[in-house]
């Protein structure tokens, strides 16, 4: 029976190929289609400011971030404590480069597009570095070994002198081919940018889901001795995914660094690693769309946070820092709250809402 | 030779207390899978009460050690009951992001207090002159920790091979349904395992406040050292904790004796035990005492 390729009503699957589709069906694809037009059209229609803009570019960076760190929690099921040291490692990619040739070197600014896949690259070798041990271990040991990464990280910045000693270290401003990219126009710029590595990036992923790989990395993390006798390999598919993490981790690393037009450890400590951690935990594990949701409410969460930190401030004698107190208990609460209660996370309210309108007028 | 036996020396004291610190994270290690990642943060609190008891309400410090071992104790045992217990049967890992999530809580909790931003040291309650003995030296604080420590590590170790509770515990350790038929509540020793886990923190913590001093990014590193320790020591086993405690402690000495400010290096004790860390995971994963599981996947 030929389904309805409009308005489907169950699943008329005859062949897994059909099953394996990115869009179910036309009205899917129109919808998501609109959607993408609406996200690159929105800052042309509405007026925007530039600290408004900073914020909607730093939810996309993190969104790129997470979507690395979904791949190696959510999907292969290795905890990594260590993702905002990926990330730095990025970020410090394109620092160095700064560092060594200036930091209005041609190849920084004018090939910026070449920077921020060499520091992808960078941030593969060092999450597959990291996530060697997995040939041996099993994901307890990993997360330590996530961790100690960190922690070198950290140290490494803190105390080199070719790190500027974890101060700020300068990058220039970027050329278009329509010149240097200004101040005025600098976050709209990167938004666009961000943007379509984005919208690469979750392509890219949603994909990689559907390869042979992505369906080894699912196999591994529910049950990896029955993947290790269909004849996968488990170890070197870990030390992929970590591979892979890294080498996201690594871009929204060099955005990061591009966007603030600096780079500094104090974004990359091991408080940024749980937030990214929160972030994918509140998205939903083990789900692609949760990488966009968990990184959109963290980031909204910490602005109201803030906001609420300032005024109740005011009320406060000055030895409580309200500020510094805030975020991590509403982080803490957060992923503790949404793993006693919603482990699926926020793309599992999605699909209720979705399949509800999909179902409607009915109930089932 | 004076600097490297005294360098020996602080070895051992500073190794003596992340052995304690080491020690609870592998009891919780042991009875449930679970890898504490909020030691350090328990560790703080641990430290925090003992020194608010002391010199807030003016509690003498014998006792007030003591006090805070206890309110610790029922503390952990509240937080494995409120956070914990309805994860049991649930995956691991997801266990592992609640106590991430934990140690994001309890970081908050304490920036909340004066505690998070401020530094304090306890008041001297031991002579101040320190024992000389060949141009080596020691406080009385750190001689008093020291001794403290090995009498804990030695009432924990008997507790866990000769008393009912013990036994229980490593019967659930190794098997839980064998356990759970022979009458042993499995939940119960969860919660045990984690409220012991709490008291050695909260006795690492006092330790550590006498002898260095009260600084939540002090407290906090201590929390995450203690990584190294227990990997290198082998994850699930007390001598290994100890062992390993004394190593780590030594090491980190000597490198901060003998390689910072040559060869422009500076903070390598900081930085060496997770390097050490990470070739242990390559080369020897299950540590100096660990248990060797056939499960390398």
């Amino acid at each position: 029976m030929s389904a309805n390729r409009w308005l489907a009503t169950g699943n008329y699957f005859t062949t897994y190929k059909e099953e394996q589709r990115i869009f179910f069906t036309h009205t899917d694809r129109l919808l998501f289609s609109f959607f993408l037009v609406c996200v690159f059209v929105w800052p042309l229609i509405f007026e925007t400011n530039n600290t408004y803009m900073l914020v909607v570019d730093n939810i996309l960076i993190a969104m790129i971030a997470v979507l690395g760190l979904n791949i190696v929690t959510g999907f292969a099921g290795l905890i990594s404590i260590g993702h905002a040291a990926f990330v730095g490692v990025g970020a410090y990619t394109v620092a160095s480069v700064s560092r060594v040739m200036g930091n209005d070197y041609i190849f920084l600014t004018h090939a910026w597009p070449l920077m921020i896949l060499l520091s992808g690259f960078v941030g593969a070798g060092f999450g597959a570095m990291v996530g060697l041990p997995a040939f041996r271990l099993k994901h307890l040991y990993l997360a330590i070994a996530t961790l100690s990464f960190q922690m070198i990280f950290q140290w490494t910045i803190n105390f080199m002198e070719f790190f500027n000693q974890g101060q700020t270290i300068f990058i220039g401003r970027v050329f278009w081919f329509t010149g240097e990219v200004g101040r005025n126009e600098h976050y709209m710029f990167w938004y666009y940018v961000i943007l379509i590595i984005l919208v690469l990036m979750g392509f890219m992923v949603r994909n990689l889901l559907r390869t042979r790989f992505g369906r080894c990395l699912i196999a591994v993390r529910d049950n990896d001795r029955a993947a290790d006798a269909m004849g996968m390999h488990p170890g070197l598919t870990k030390v992929y995914a970590f591979a892979l993490a890294g080498f996201l981790a690594g871009v929204a690393g060099a955005l990061h660094a591009y966007l603030y037009r600096g780079v500094g450890v104090e974004s990359f400590t091991l408080k940024a690693s749980i937030t990214y951690l929160a972030m994918a935990i509140v998205g939903g594990l083990g789900t692609l769309n949760g990488s966009f949701w968990g990184p959109a409410a963290i980031q909204m969460l910490e602005l109201q946070v803030e906001k609420i930190a300032e005024h109740a401030g005011d009320m406060l004698p000055a030895s409580i820092n309200l500020a510094t107190a805030l975020r991590p208990l509403a982080f803490g609460l957060v992923i503790v709250l949404f793993l006693m209660f919603e482990p699926r996370g926020i793309a599992n309210w999605w699909r209720i809402v979705r399949s509800y309108f999909k179902l409607w007028p009915f109930r089932y | 030779m004076t600097y490297f036996f005294q360098l020996v020396l602080s070895g051992i004291v500073v190794g003596s207390i992340y052995a304690l610190s080491a020690l609870g994270f592998v009891l919780i290690y042991k009875s449930s899978r679970v890898l504490n990642i909020a030691h350090g943060q328990l560790i703080a609190t641990g430290a925090f009460i003992t020194y608010a008891l002391t010199v807030w309400l003016g509690i003498p410090i014998y006792i007030s050690f003591f006090i805070s071992l206890l309110i610790t104790f029922f503390l952990t045992m509240s937080v494995e009951r409120i956070f914990l217990r309805r994860l049991i049967g649930e995956p691991i890992i997801s266990v592992i992001m609640v106590t991430i999530g934990l140690m994001s809580i309890l970081d908050g909790l304490i920036y909340l207090t004066p505690f998070g931003s401020e530094n304090f040291s306890f008041p001297l309650f031991l002579p101040k002159e320190p024992i000389s003995m060949a141009g080596v030296s020691m406080s009385w604080t750190q001689l008093v920790g020291v001794i403290i420590t090995f009498a804990l590590i030695g009432a924990f170790s008997w507790f866990f091979k000769k008393s009912t509770i013990g036994i229980s515990m490593r019967a659930v350790s190794d098997d839980q349904l064998a356990s759970m038929s022979i009458g042993i509540s499995v939940p119960r020793v969860f919660g045990l395992a984690w409220a012991t886990a709490g008291l050695s923190a909260a006795a690492a913590g006092g330790i550590i406040g006498n002898t260095t001093g009260l600084n939540f990014d002090t407290l906090h590193a201590f929390g995450i050292t203690v990584f190294p320790v227990v990997i290198l020591g082998g994850l699930d086993s007390i001598l290994g904790a100890v062992v390993a405690g004394i190593i780590m402690g030594l090491i980190q000495q000597f490198a901060g004796g003998y390689l910072d400010g040559n060869w422009g290096l500076n903070g390598t004790g900081v930085v060496l035990p997770y390097i050490i860390l990470l070739i242990i995971l390559l080369f020897k994963p299950h540590g100096l005492f660990g248990i060797h599981e056939i499960e390398r996947v």
